[in-house]
């Protein structure tokens, strides 16, 4: 099979990174192209260093932004750039070079819930499905055409590390159905829609602004301890609530059945609609 | 009963960590960091305990014994 792309560069973290990774690398043969791995953000519970070592794929840990850019800017061969699970952003210069192509994986239906941390986003809003979007990079955030798209469904009662693992699966599902098109160049791309003050989310953004306010309803408080719920990455700093005037850290939550409700302290219960309880776990500050 | 109650954990949300006799579940693929999210949710929840983020590393889930161990560590603080 040809391509006119020479090198491929995987940047990224996370299961989609290693899948993908190791998906480009099963393919390396029916094309002839380099390939690489960059690992610009390490995680403590990252493999993506051992499927290079053990497959053979040079591997990089690149923290600095800068010395990532310069790196990537001294690239002279026909590259195809693969963004899985990937928070740098590339230079507009980088971006508009003719020799490098970069396709970035993002977490949401673009044009819908552009920036960061989009699976926090749609659970806090209640949405009912999302997807992932596959799209071409260019300067502007998240606003390349698109390559390809698939969605699914939120689940009632969906943590946010549980839908970013199903969002995963979708992209690496994704990656593979339009890799072969994105090497032949002959992807059907659409542009993205983009109406005038579409809001992007920024990394500095909370759900809820990180308070939980007792005063809500408690099924949208379930959804905002969901949407910030990525086990303990620290993505988001833990909810803070106060409690009977006292500012207080919530530990854990929980949706349990009413029959297993145990008086504890530091312990509260709200009622859902679905006729569960809400048991939140806290500590005073 | 603390190591039962660890292995009850994992046995639902990771039934091949039982039988694992190795040194290195997660790079051999027995679970992968989004299971390890819900077994420390779990855990915390079984033990009444707070795991930190710093426990949370691929050595304090090598295997199950590594797990018991953490636990063990954690309750007894």
């Amino acid at each position: 099979m040809e391509t006119a792309f020479n090198r491929v560069v995987v940047i990224g973290y996370g299961k989609a990174a290693g899948e993908v990774l190791k998906y480009i690398d099963d393919r390396r043969a029916d094309y002839g192209y380099t390939m690489e791995f960059i690992e610009h953000e390490p995680h403590g519970l990252s493999v993506t260093r051992q499927i290079c070592g053990e497959r053979g794929i040079p591997f990089d840990r690149i923290p600095q932004k800068q010395r990532l850019s310069a790196y990537l800017d001294s690239v002279q061969e026909k590259t195809l750039i693969v963004s899985a699970s990937n928070n740098f952003l590339f230079p507009a210069s980088l971006v508009e070079r003719e020799h490098i192509t970069i396709i970035n994986f993002h977490n949401a239906l673009l044009p819908d819930y552009p920036g960061r941390n989009a699976p926090s986003w749609v659970i806090y809003e209640g949405e009912k499905r999302t997807g992932i979007t596959w799209h071409y990079v260019t300067a502007g955030v998240d606003e390349g055409n698109i390559i390809i798209q698939k969605s699914c469904e939120i689940g009632p009662d969906m943590k946010a590390y549980e839908l970013t693992e199903r969002l995963m699966d979708l992209a690496v599902e994704c990656f593979c159905e339009c890799f072969d098109v994105v090497l032949a160049q002959n992807v059907q791309a659409a542009p993205q829609t983009i109406l005038p003050g579409r809001r992007m989310y920024r990394s500095t953004e909370i759900p809820g602004e990180g308070i939980l306010d007792l005063k809500e309803e408690p099924d949208k408080l379930y959804r905002q301890l969901r949407s910030v719920d990525y086990g303990k990455s620290g993505i988001f700093p833990p909810l803070q609530m106060m409690v009977e005037g006292k500012r207080a850290r919530v530990l854990r939550y929980r949706k349990i059945d009413p029959g297993k409700k145990k008086e504890e302290a530091s312990m509260i219960y709200l009622p859902l609609a679905d006729g569960n309880l809400l048991k939140i776990k806290y500590h005073m500050l | 009963m603390m190591e039962e109650r660890v292995l009850e954990v994992l046995e639902e949300y990771c039934g091949e960590a039982l039988d694992y006799e190795g040194d290195n579940m997660m790079e051999e693929g027995v679970i992968d960091s989004f299971t390890v999210i819900n077994i420390v949710s779990e855990l915390e929840d079984v033990f009444d305990i707070e795991i930190d983020a710093k426990y949370v590393v691929a050595e304090n889930f090598r295997n199950k014994e590594a797990i018991i161990e953490l636990v063990r560590r954690l309750t007894e603080e």
